[in-house]
């Protein structure tokens, strides 16, 4: 599915997190947000996963205005920073949530929802932990968790906020090579957040680079290396 | 091995801070409890049982238990609204609600059991009321109700509203962004979070209100085998210098809050055992 | 699109405004229900022939004799309590022993008794039918139904009110401090007044304000050990019980207003202490 962001700006009060910014994300891309805290990255996020509404401007999902759709209704898998489990549900129960809340008429049956969290396990590489609690789970397997349960929901896209940020280096090289690998077997158009370069070139096809609520330059991870488009993001990727 | 009684430590008052706790905590608290428990020892369980096996002592003890399960249930409901309340939506005169919690605590309980009274009596102003739909409420079980919700009101609020605070918000919108409505998530997510700090609340509540006597006392009319409480058997029986009669029913009422508390602990373990302590 | 600022979003955390507006409708009207009214009615009532009518009242020699009675029995047993709360607060989270949190149980049992069952375990343990109540009764110094028997019903049931404030406060502190003063020199007693006393002064403050307010306000335990003797054993509370069985409603409602103008006072600086000093004073309050 592709997005079209048109002019969107959000203000807090009378601070203004996000000037109108513009972007078009083709169907199937995996897209870094890249910025320091501040810039903007996260609102930007949130209003695609319909958690902040942009004070102007518009989200177009497929040509069709999305604006106005409710969270529940955009059906966009969002993985958290915390990965924000559900601590008194087992695995099992955290990924079959999303299947469990469908109204009657669109909730599969129980067996077919078992069916479906059985194949996500096997997708993280994580098939014996269904039963298990998060508190038992590592940093890594939790994030895997929080990526199969946002997948459930059979997402029109995958929104990640940080998605390696609360992990240590050996964990996170392993975990992106996890979540390259997903997004080339789904397909899923996938937009994550990051405040870390390296990761957003090695992992992304095509970076967006942000600052004080501005795009300061969109493009391919080698063409921002070649030509930084200001001082701001030739500063930012070198450090 | 066993670890040593006491480990060495470089901090001064050892002897003194242990000898003013243990002294006074024997001389106030376990020292007469102990002689309750003598005084029991000494009537023997027989005796013990002969004196609870009356219709009139049953009567009373279930009618204690049961008031008080169900004045707690309330609280236990009213609490956790009120705590959501606070927490999360700002009104006018939020402050002054929240300080308002508290009063049980602070009001003396003849205070409490006075100006209830007066309010629910048949000339009063919320008796009068009553009586327009035919209800009668002072010197009634529906007055001892109220009074022991009154004296109950705190605590679940106090119990659940830190926990409310705590809550992390991207769990709430994790729930949101799988599709879940507010509904469901507010029963399926938030409602077992609540739970171990709500259960804590309600064993708070309840034995508070089983041996709630200053509020109770007046608005109750303590007729017996309808309206009368526990511990006003405990208060009739010293009047009467029957000594071993007023032990046996404390240690009735000991007894049975004891293995309420028990179940309700056990519970607890139960469900933070399967939450874990993330 | 211009008019998107002007839109009225709902954030996917909070509920429709009309659920809002009934929860906290619902909320306010239960206190105001539940708590304002029966507040109101104490001092309507105790009005209710007049400002002089009530303070005249207050003038009987019953009257005085039972204020005089409860400030007497305040001014015993909540130092006492303090000092318990103190020590063993001290010593609970200055010193690694076995059987701490046996300990602590113990200290918080009172909450967990029935205030008539105390009266009962004092009145066993003290009264003239005991061994040792006998012996005192013998030696001239009766405890059940006079003085030291009621400030002894009133401690066990504020007990563990200051001891509860002072310990997740002290845990939290921790020692290192203390450990500071000792390496300087200091001896044990300088080390308590000069640092610990100033790191808990709020959370001390805070236990004896609601050890006090319960302790002047006790009924079931008072009720029981002291055998309600106008003039001389009875609290304010117990003259209240007793004007009002005998229909003397201004009477009862003045002196019961003076109790809960002692309780108002005691919430107002509560909430003072909260809002200046929450990070002194313990976490959770619940009793």
């Amino acid at each position: 599915m592709d997005i079209d962001i048109q002019e969107i700006s959000k203000l807090f009060g009378t601070t203004a997190a996000l000037h109108p910014v513009s972007l078009a994300i083709p169907s199937g891309a995996l897209v870094a947000l890249l910025g320091p805290s501040g810039s903007g990255k996260t609102t930007l996020l949130r209003i695609l996963g319909g958690l902040e509404f942009p004070s102007s401007g518009r989200v177009l999902f497929e040509g069709q205005d999305a604006t106005n759709l409710t969270v529940q209704e955009r059906r966009a898998g969002f993985v958290f920073q915390s990965y924000a489990l559900f601590r008194h549900m087992t695995v099992f129960e955290n990924i079959a949530y999303g299947l469990k809340a469908r109204p009657r008429a669109e909730r599969p049956p129980k067996l077919e929802i078992a069916r479906r969290v059985e194949r996500l396990l096997e997708l993280i590489q994580l098939p014996e932990i269904g039963a298990r609690y998060p508190s038992q789970l590592s940093g890594g397997q939790r994030q895997r968790v929080a990526l199969a349960r946002a997948l459930a929901i059979e997402p029109r896209m995958l929104l990640l906020d940080e998605p390696f940020g609360a992990l240590d280096a050996k964990v996170r090289k392993e975990l992106r090579q996890g979540l390259r690998d997903i997004h080339d077997a789904t397909g899923l158009t996938t937009v994550f957040v990051t405040h870390d370069q390296e990761e957003a070139m090695e992992l992304a096809d095509l970076v967006v680079v942000m600052s004080m609520g501005r795009i300061e330059q969109i493009g391919r991870p080698q063409d921002i290396r070649a030509r930084p488009a200001s001082n701001f993001v030739r500063d930012f990727i070198t450090a | 091995m066993l670890r040593p009684l006491i480990n060495r430590s470089p901090m001064p008052g050892l002897g003194l801070s242990m000898g003013i706790t243990l002294t006074m905590l024997s001389l106030v608290v376990l020292g007469p409890i102990g002689a309750l428990l003598a005084q029991g020892a000494s009537y023997g369980l027989e005796g013990i049982w002969a004196t609870v096996n009356r219709e009139r002592v049953w009567a009373a003890l279930e009618l204690s238990f049961r008031l008080s399960f169900f004045a707690a249930l309330f609280n236990l409901f009213f609490g956790v609204i009120l705590a959501w309340v606070l927490v999360r939506y700002d009104f006018p005169g939020r402050r002054l609600v929240d300080a308002a919690v508290d009063l049980p605590f602070a009001l003396p309980t003849a205070v409490a059991g006075i100006a209830l009274t007066t309010l629910y009596a048949p000339n009063g102003v919320f008796g009068v009321l009553a009586k327009e739909v035919g209800l009668k409420i002072a010197y009634t079980q529906w007055g001892i109700f109220i009074a022991l919700i009154f004296v109950g009101l705190p605590f679940v609020t106090r119990t659940v509203q830190p926990v409310v605070e705590e809550i992390d918000r991207e769990v709430e919108e994790a729930s949101a962004t799988l599709g879940a409505t507010r509904l469901t998530t507010l029963r399926r997510v938030i409602a077992p979070m609540l739970m171990p700090a709500a259960l804590t609340g309600f064993a708070l509540s309840l034995a508070r209100a089983v041996g709630e006597y200053g509020s109770v006392i007046f608005i109750a009319g303590n007729i017996p085998l309808k309206t009368e409480i526990a511990p006003l058997l405990i208060v009739i029986q010293l009047e009467e210098f029957n000594y071993d009669g007023a032990a046996a029913i404390g240690i009735a009422m000991l007894v049975i809050s004891f293995a309420m508390l028990l179940a309700i602990n056990l519970i607890q373990i139960w469900s933070r055992r399967r939450i874990g302590d993330v | 699109m211009s008019d998107a600022a002007e839109r009225n979003w709902r954030s996917a955390t909070d509920e429709t405004p009309l659920v809002r507006g009934g929860l906290i409708l619902f909320a306010v009207a239960g206190i105001a229900l539940l708590v304002a009214a029966p507040l109101l009615t104490v001092f309507a009532e105790a009005f209710a022939k007049g400002w002089f009518a009530a303070l005249k009242s207050l003038g009987n020699p019953d009257a005085l004799s039972a204020i005089r009675l409860t400030l007497t029995i305040a001014a015993f047993s909540v130092p006492l309590n303090a000092a318990f709360g103190i020590a063993a607060a001290w010593f609970i989270t200055r010193f690694d022993f076995r059987g701490k949190a046996f300990l602590i149980t113990l200290i918080d049992l009172p909450f967990s008794v029935s205030p008539v069952v105390a009266g009962l375990c004092i009145v066993l343990m003290f009264g003239a039918n005991s061994a040792i109540g006998g012996w005192l009764v013998a030696q001239g110094y009766p405890i059940v139904f006079a003085l030291p028997g009621i400030v002894l019903a009133t401690m066990f049931v504020t007990f563990p009110f200051v001891a509860r404030e002072l310990i997740p406060v002290m845990i939290e502190q921790g020692c290192k401090e203390e450990e500071a003063a000792l390496t300087l020199g200091a001896s044990g007693w300088r080390v308590f007044v000069t640092v610990t006393l100033p790191k808990i002064r709020w959370a001390l403050l805070y236990g004896v304000l609601l050890c006090n307010a319960r302790a002047m306000g006790e009924f079931g335990a008072v009720a029981v050990v002291s055998g309600k003797i106008r003039g001389q054993t009875a609290t304010m509370p117990i003259t209240i019980e007793m004007l009002y069985n005998e229909y003397l409603s201004v009477a009862a409602f003045s002196l019961a207003g003076l109790l809960t103008a002692l309780a108002l006072v005691t919430l107002l600086v509560k909430t003072v202490l909260e809002l200046r000093h929450a990070d002194e004073i313990a976490a959770t309050h619940r009793h």
